[in-house]
């Protein structure tokens, strides 16, 4: 079933994305690297991404934070404005735990509010670690995460 | 206008080709990191827990958990253990199961008691 | 040790005042203890000699202190004035120095303090609902703040919206109060309640090092400039100066960062005007900039480079003489194009003014000040190493609109490459100083790109953190947001107006 789901998301985001940009409470740097993917040295339209203001247009959701709390309503609203199918992307060290632990200001991490499908490490992730996130989103490039050890002993990398 | 124009044909092309052939200005950048097993005992892999700010690492028993999602390539481990603890060089780091991310070191077993 | 002849303006005259001993001379932070009592009188006799409030913050204790940092331009000096409040009220200083509305709004918040009279205050950084349990800096106060935003008429015709927290692709949330009469805009205000993350609360109990990680993320484009401020509070407090490699590095670093910061700017001014190729041009010097930071100093926006008593690391100057010039030429060359189109500019011309009285008495700093015709620079007025040896030109412009504050970013940004050059040529980089056992108090700043950066930190005898008071520019600034916002413009030139501060939310929501 979800292997039906991501292969329908492929045929239908494979070629046009739209995408929206969340911000739970990040330092501001994520932001600058997320607006850097219009710029010429990036340029996600090449790819066939797009932002958009409006969350009726949007396919994707990319979001930044910890996920303060007292975000959490226009969080959730904005995530339910838009019509599925629709993928969540946790973006950068912050949404993926690091960073703040859960206390009462944040939850720590975007998973406790919303969906996640695509995670994001980095602080802030660059441009480039962005569009490579966003093609594995839309099934264009395989994810190499799981495969990767972290340890150097001439055992592979 | 036609100054814009005539700016933009000389300035040339600077767009990258990721993802059809990779981009050299990712060697510059921060990356987490990668360690050296056999060089970790207890001891320092417990030195290495407490000097991550931002919580990726974790000794449980003879493992060292290393939770890349949390990293934030600071440094500050690979200062601590220079010779056991390098940069991954690896950027191209999204995936969709956040398990995958945290990563199961083996600490070289304790010598002596 | 002399003691300074009473001057009308100085610090000594306030203590002559009120009672005191006269300060060393050559004390850069002059400490004076001012009894509940005699506040109100001292805050009028430093607002009268023209002294500026550069912040407002209390911390706990037996009972709750108050502390004014008072900028004393002229004169090459803070002054901090301590008051311990043992009464649910203290005088209404913002009625003095409206420069203190937001911070007297945040001291009631976190602290049950609040001044007399009974003006409403605003709700500033906990959220709608915040319980006796959410944390605070001290004790809960007695009811929660109200909105004293009250209805506005135009002729019976005006009505307000809420705007945001979710705003356009690529920007941080925030929410806005809209009063508009249809295309005009009467008042527009601010909520950053959602960005509030607590900063200065999870510093407390931390020692320095580590507390150089988050103070970076308080408002990550600031990222040098905060810690830097932190770093010399810290080393202020336990009487530690770094080594002056450290110096020439930090200097190299925050120039780095002005630089940047400025592209950025200049960036967003484009895009809020709806110039696609000079967004373009400014974005293709900006990706220049960010990756010479990285290979200077090995991460884009300069994270990890300061240290508790120095840098942790030192920059690559090969890389950066290399890389800087062409860097910096991308960046001349994107705005002299821009200044050469007509349409970019009447865009910008007398739109957002803030006029040099507002400045003064919001207490603006940075390139918003200065382009309203207020010549401060904390590198020009309280001058510490690399900048005492190597002083930047001050960029100062009259007009007060956007326009003059691009000008005076980009008059800054040529000015910073100069400086760079110096900083490189001054001798060798890097180091850092131990830190001695023991603790204290002090206050550290630095200019960051929008403006004074300011750090206040206590340190208990085990060196660790017992109040950290982070200032970002951005806290001060955003109150000139919504003076420059009203009168004569329109929902059009909001975007353009924010481009042109170049502020953050983080750094304000903390």
């Amino acid at each position: 079933m979800a292997e039906q789901v991501r292969q329908r998301v492929a045929r239908q985001f494979g070629r046009s994305l739209h995408i929206r940009t969340l911000d739970t409470g990040s330092c501001a740097v994520c932001e600058q690297e997320i607006r850097l993917l219009g710029a010429p040295h990036y340029d996600l339209h090449r790819l066939g991404f797009f932002f958009t203001p409006a969350p009726r247009h949007a396919d994707l959701l990319m979001v930044t934070g910890p996920m303060i709390r007292a975000f959490d309503v226009a969080a959730r609203k904005t995530y339910e404005a838009m019509p599925g199918p629709k993928l969540v992307v946790a973006t950068g060290a912050c949404a993926l735990g690091g960073v703040y632990q859960a206390d009462a200001f944040v939850h720590g991490t975007v998973d406790e509010i919303l969906p996640v499908d695509v995670w994001i490490p980095g602080c802030p992730p660059s441009p480039l670690a962005l569009l490579q996130g966003l093609l594995v989103a839309v099934d264009r490039l395989a994810e190499k995460v799981s495969g990767l050890t972290f340890t150097a002993d001439g055992a592979e990398r | 206008m036609p100054l814009w124009f005539a700016r933009g044909l000389r300035r040339g092309i600077v767009t990258t080709r990721y993802p059809a052939r990779p981009d050299s200005s990712a060697a510059g950048l921060p990356t987490p990191p990668a360690f050296r097993a056999g060089m970790l005992d207890h001891r320092l892999a417990d030195l290495l827990v407490t000097v991550c700010p931002s919580r990726a690492l974790y000794r449980d028993g003879d493992v060292l958990q290393f939770d890349v999602g949390r990293c934030t390539a600071c440094g500050r481990c690979q200062e601590a253990a220079p010779g056991a603890v390098a940069p991954s060089g690896e950027f191209e780091l999204a995936g969709t199961s956040r398990a995958a991310f945290v990563k199961q070191i083996p600490l070289a077993p304790e010598v002596g008691r | 040790m002399t003691t300074l002849q009473p001057r009308p303006g100085t610090a000594a005259s306030l203590l002559s005042a009120i009672g005191g001993a006269a300060p060393r001379e050559g004390d850069r932070v002059v400490t004076v203890p001012v009894p509940a009592a005699q506040l109100e009188a001292a805050v009028h006799h430093l607002a009268a000699a023209g002294a500026r409030l550069a912040d407002l913050f209390a911390a706990d204790g037996d009972q709750v202190t108050l502390r004014l940092v008072w900028g004393l331009d002229s004169e090459r000096q803070y002054l901090v004035t301590e008051t311990p409040i043992d009464a649910p009220e203290y005088p209404p200083l913002s009625d003095i120095a409206p420069a203190a509305f937001t911070e007297e709004c945040e001291i009631y918040e976190q602290f049950g303090v609040r001044p007399a009279g009974g003006k409403p205050l605003n709700r500033v950084a906990l959220p709608p609902g915040a319980g006796p349990d959410f944390p605070r800096l001290g004790h809960q106060p007695q009811e929660a703040p109200e909105e004293v935003h009250a209805p506005h008429t135009v002729g019976g015709q005006a009505f307000e919206f809420p705007f945001g927290p979710v705003r356009q692709a690529g920007v941080e949330s925030l929410y806005y109060g809209l009063v508009t009469s249809g295309e005009e805009i009467v008042d527009l205000y601010l909520f950053t309640w959602h960005k509030h993350r607590g900063l200065e609360w999870r510093l407390r109990g931390r020692r320095p090092a580590e507390a150089m990680f988050l103070a970076e993320r308080t408002e990550g484009l600031s990222a040098t400039a905060i810690s830097w401020a932190l770093a010399a509070a810290v080393e202020s407090a336990l009487g530690v100066q770094p080594p002056s490699g450290a110096l020439l590095t930090r200097g190299i670093a925050l120039e780095l960062e002005r630089l940047y910061n400025h592209a950025a700017a200049m960036a967003a001014l484009c895009q809020s005007t709806g110039l696609s190729v000079g967004q373009a041009a400014a974005e293709i010097a900006l990706e220049r900039l960010l990756r010479l930071n990285a290979a200077t100093f090995g991460h884009r926006y300069l994270f990890g480079v300061l240290d508790a008593g120095g840098v942790r690391r030192a920059p690559d100057q090969a890389a950066l003489r290399d890389g800087l010039p062409g860097a910096y030429g991308e960046l001349r060359r994107a705005a002299d194009a821009l200044l050469a189109t007509n349409s970019f500019m009447d865009r910008l011309e007398a739109t957002g003014i803030v006029t040099t009285e507002q400045a003064r008495r919001l207490g603006l700093v940075g390139p918003v000040a200065r382009a309203a015709g207020v010549p401060i620079d904390g590198r020009l007025d309280q001058p510490t190493a690399p900048y005492a040896a190597y002083p930047p030109a001050l960029a100062v412009r009259d007009a007060g609109d956007v326009l003059a504050r691009l000008r005076v970013m980009l008059d800054e940004a040529a000015d910073s490459v100069r400086l760079i050059g110096d900083l490189l040529d001054a001798g060798p980089a890097g180091g850092t100083a131990a830190l001695p056992a023991g603790g204290g108090s002090g206050l550290g700043w630095a200019e960051s790109s929008r403006g004074e950066a300011l750090a206040w930190v206590s340190l208990d005898a085990d060196g660790r953190i017992t109040r950290a008071r982070l200032r970002p520019a951005s806290v001060r600034n955003w109150r000139g947001f919504d003076d420059a916002a009203r009168s004569q413009n329109v929902f059009t030139d909001i975007p353009i107006i924010e481009a042109s501060f170049w502020l953050t939310v983080a750094g304000t929501a903390r």
